[in-house]
């Protein structure tokens, strides 16, 4: 894994060199291109285990590149892209995108969220070949039922016994949005009366511990004036 | 071929050759015409075959014979011998005494010859009792006077071979005259299809003589025709009377000098008065190619001017110096006065029954030009509203690209800053060049924050926003947002009183969009809001409306407006910090709206206080 090697794509060459520089840091060995066909052929000669992908791109651009690497590779990659908006984030990630940034980004949350795909990608196969019924796996998270552990792109993660019983409940119904209510009724086995807040600090908490940016979360959303839900992946 | 027969047909020597023609041989026609009245030809032979049946006959023998027996009779006593040389029979009887020049003095002998036909009545006698004669005439006076006349049969065969030698010898002049008409009128056919016509294209062209309303070329025509044609009759009357002079003197059918001299003139009036009549009749003919024949005349001109001045109230030319709004109130006064006076009239000419109808008329007509122009001046507003529209939609959409590629371009730059700043970082620093790192490290992220909010808020406003809504509930949406932020609302100091309703509140509203309201808002209070105090947040159900009202007091003087507040980039002097992009308050703002939402600031000394509204759904 520290032996991992990263393609990173980008026109400007500032940004992909300072990319570079900081995965260096980390370990990492870096392979540069400067548009989606560079990209491509360098996908040719290398071995590579994650790319680091602009979407504004001269000759190819990232969304076209995504698509061409998927034909062939399921390697991770992370569209990194001044375009904000929720349809263009939903957009990258359907054109088969594992991991969406908006620049500007902030370096450290990008090590993190290229250190968290790679584990994924290494240990994806130990996590699905278990087939265990009491692993819960959704994206990168994994919940043990009975032994009570919880992963993170195969890192262990302390839940607390209640942070432990939501993210259970959410995680066997994917997708699906529960009230705060509900998610005290089933949690703390009591009639939930003025909860919310409660569940919602609960819901923080979590996110603290399991997201790489708690403020803008990749699994554990909350979904405004109606409940919460863990994303399907 | 055709195309030379035009070249020299349109030639204008060609024409002026034609139209010489046509005034030589109308002139020529009718002199002859003239000249033979002269010579006395009786032109009734060409009409009539018998002699016996013409007016000639009646004026020369019958009138003669009958005013010459009522002679003989009334003066019996002065004529007593019967003249021996007559020409005729008669036989006079008014009852008892009668008078006849007849062999036997018996009405029987006159039984030999035929009856007349053509015996008109004269004077007091009428006509009466016939025998069954040829050459009889039977006059009776007051039915006890009659008259009875007779010519007899070798007589009458002489007269008639007279009557037929006048007709041969008229015949070749009729012969002469026919072929002049039919060619005049070839010559004016021709110069009607040529006139205004050039050789070198197929426009019409008009003269200036053109210019001249119609019915001024008309009047001049027609009096000039008149004109010639009263001295044209006038000069043939002349005529026959000197012939009928120089027949009864015995004179011959020799011209005389001063018949030379009339006819000379005759034949100058006239070929002046046809080269008038033909200009005239040509420069008729152009308006009627031109279809302007009635269109151009005085009454239609009149008539048009009239009719445009009336229309022009209605158009929109005659207030079109005014704004529309103005325009449109000038056009239905106008329609109104109008309509007014013309009421008005037709109650006048009631006294004038025909002219009642005129009233209605022009009513009906300003009713259709109302009606008319009122319906584009509607569509002409309705495409300019449309134009307005489309344009406005393009700007925004002009707007929106600029703000994406603006944000893009600020994003890139700001990517590598802040990477770079991160890599610095990492080197090997003094203590001081540490601490310059740190502010630039801050100051940079302090950038994207208001990067990220100017675009936002670029977006919403511009109206170019997805939207996700859906119903939510308000009350958890608060309590959302402050569960969200209880770490901030701890660090603050300050406390939060909710006063929110037992049950859910529900709206449709985007509920990303909806938390950043409240989460900015929540924000402002945290940050502005004196130590100590407490921050307000209240929901209720008002008139179908969930109105949420959070409040707090000012920890300084907010020596601004409601609406100054709003302003983008605006924010009370003395409450700028170095946190936060100073956008809060205008992004909740917008936001709410973008949501359906009503969003309001009130200010109350220092009580600070935002109202938004939304529609609850059932």
């Amino acid at each position: 894994m520290d032996h991992a090697t990263i393609l990173v794509v980008d026109d400007d060459r500032e940004i992909a060199n300072a990319i570079e520089k900081l995965l260096t840091f980390e370990g990492y060995k870096v392979i540069k291109a400067y548009n989606g066909l560079e990209a491509l052929d360098a996908l040719v000669t290398n071995d590579v285990q994650l790319i680091l992908l602009d979407i504004m791109m001269p000759k190819l651009d990232g969304l076209s590149t995504t698509l061409k690497i998927r034909e062939k590779k399921n390697i991770p990659i992370i569209i990194l892209s001044a375009k904000s908006e929720d349809s263009d984030k939903i957009l990258g990630l359907s054109m088969g995108a594992d991991d969406y940034v908006t620049k500007p980004f902030n370096p450290q949350e990008l090590v993190a969220r290229v250190k968290s795909q790679l584990r994924r990608y290494m240990y994806l196969g130990d996590m699905r070949s278990s087939n265990n019924s009491s692993l819960l796996v959704v994206g990168g998270l994994s919940l043990n039922r009975e032994t009570k552990e919880f992963k993170v792109d195969g890192v262990p993660v302390k839940l607390t016994p209640t942070e432990f019983k939501i993210m259970e409940l959410l995680m066997s119904n994917p997708g699906i949005v529960f009230s705060a209510e509900k998610i005290y009724e089933r949690v703390w086995q009591e009639e939930a009366h003025s909860v919310e807040n409660t569940v919602m600090v609960h819901i923080r908490r979590i996110r603290e511990k399991i997201e790489i940016n708690p403020k803008e979360p990749k699994y554990l959303k909350v979904v405004w004036g109606i409940g919460y839900k863990i994303e399907k992946c | 071929m055709d195309t030379r027969l035009k070249n020299v047909s349109r030639r204008k020597s060609t024409k002026v050759l034609a139209f010489i023609l046509t005034v030589i041989i109308i002139t020529t026609g009718v002199l002859l015409i003239q000249y033979l009245a002269f010579t006395g030809r009786e032109f009734e032979s060409l009409f009539l075959e018998e002699y016996k049946d013409s007016s000639h006959f009646y004026h020369n023998h019958i009138l003669p014979a009958r005013n010459r027996v009522i002679y003989l009779i009334q003066n019996k006593e002065q004529v007593t011998t019967t003249p021996d040389d007559l020409n005729y029979y008669y036989y006079v009887s008014d009852g008892e005494t009668v008078s006849t020049n007849a062999a036997d003095e018996n009405i029987e002998f006159f039984e030999q010859f035929g009856k007349g036909n053509n015996s008109p009545e004269i004077e007091d006698w009428t006509y009466g009792e016939y025998t069954d004669g040829n050459y009889l005439y039977h006059y009776e006076r007051e039915g006890q006077f009659s008259l009875v006349l007779a010519f007899p049969d070798e007589y009458m065969a002489a007269e008639q071979e007279k009557w037929e030698n006048t007709r041969e010898s008229l015949m070749p002049f009729v012969i002469i005259i026919g072929t002049l008409l039919i060619l005049a009128l070839g010559l004016i056919i021709f110069l009607t299809f040529v006139t205004g016509r050039k050789q070198d294209d197929d426009e019409l062209h008009m003269w200036r003589i053109d210019k001249i309303y119609t019915e001024i070329l008309v009047i001049a025509f027609g009096t000039l025709f008149a004109l010639w044609l009263a001295i044209g009759i006038d000069l043939f009357g002349y005529n026959m009377e000197v012939q009928l002079f120089n027949s009864n003197t015995g004179t011959t059918n020799q011209l005389g000098l001063s018949q030379i001299y009339s006819l000379i003139l005759y034949g100058l009036v006239t070929v002046v008065m046809i080269t008038l009549m033909g200009i005239l009749f040509l420069s008729m003919v152009r308006k009627i190619k031109a279809k302007k024949f009635m269109k151009h005349s005085l009454i239609y001109t009149i008539y048009f001017k009239i009719k445009d001045f009336l229309k022009s109230f209605f158009d929109g030319r005659r207030f079109e110096k005014f704004p529309l709004t103005k325009a449109l109130f000038y056009r239905q006064m106008a329609f109104i006065i109008v309509s007014g006076i013309l009421v008005a009239m037709t109650f006048l000419f009631i006294f004038l029954p025909p002219f009642m109808i005129i009233p209605p008329l022009i009513e009906i007509a300003v009713i259709y030009w109302y009606v008319k122009y009122n319906n584009r001046t509607y569509e002409e507003i309705n495409k300019g509203f449309d134009e307005s529209l489309q344009e406005q939609m393009k700007s925004e959409r002009m707007k929106v690209e600029l703000i994406t590629n603006v944000s893009h371009d600020l994003k890139t730059p700001l990517t590598s800053i802040i990477s770079y700043i991160d890599l610095l970082s990492k080197e090997e620093l003094s203590e001081t060049a540490r601490d310059y790192v740190n502010i630039l490290s801050e100051k940079s992220y302090r950038l994207k924050s208001i990067v990220s909010d100017l675009f936002d808020l670029a977006k919403s406003t511009s109206g170019d926003i997805n939207l996700d809504l859906e119903k939510l509930d308000l009350k958890k949406l608060i309590e959302q947002t402050l569960g969200d932020m209880a770490d901030e609302i701890d660090t603050s100091g300050l406390q939060i009183r909710t006063r929110l309703p037992e049950g859910p509140v529900y709206i449709k509203s985007d509920g990303k969009r909806l938390y950043r309201v409240f989460q900015n808002l929540i924000d402002n209070a945290l940050k502005y809001s004196l130590k100590g105090t407490r921050v307000y947040i209240e929901l209720e159900e008002v008139n179908g409306k969930a109105i949420t009202v959070i409040k707090n007091i000012a920890g300084y003087e907010m020596d601004f407006t409601a609406e100054e507040i709003l302003q983008r980039f605006s924010r009370g002097d003395k409450s700028r910090t170095t946190e936060g992009s100073g956008l809060g308050l205008s992004i909740a703002e917008s936001f709410t709206k973008v949501c359906g939402g009503e969003f309001v600031v009130d200010i109350d000394g220092d009580l600070f206080k935002v109202i938004i509204k939304f529609d609850i759904m059932k």
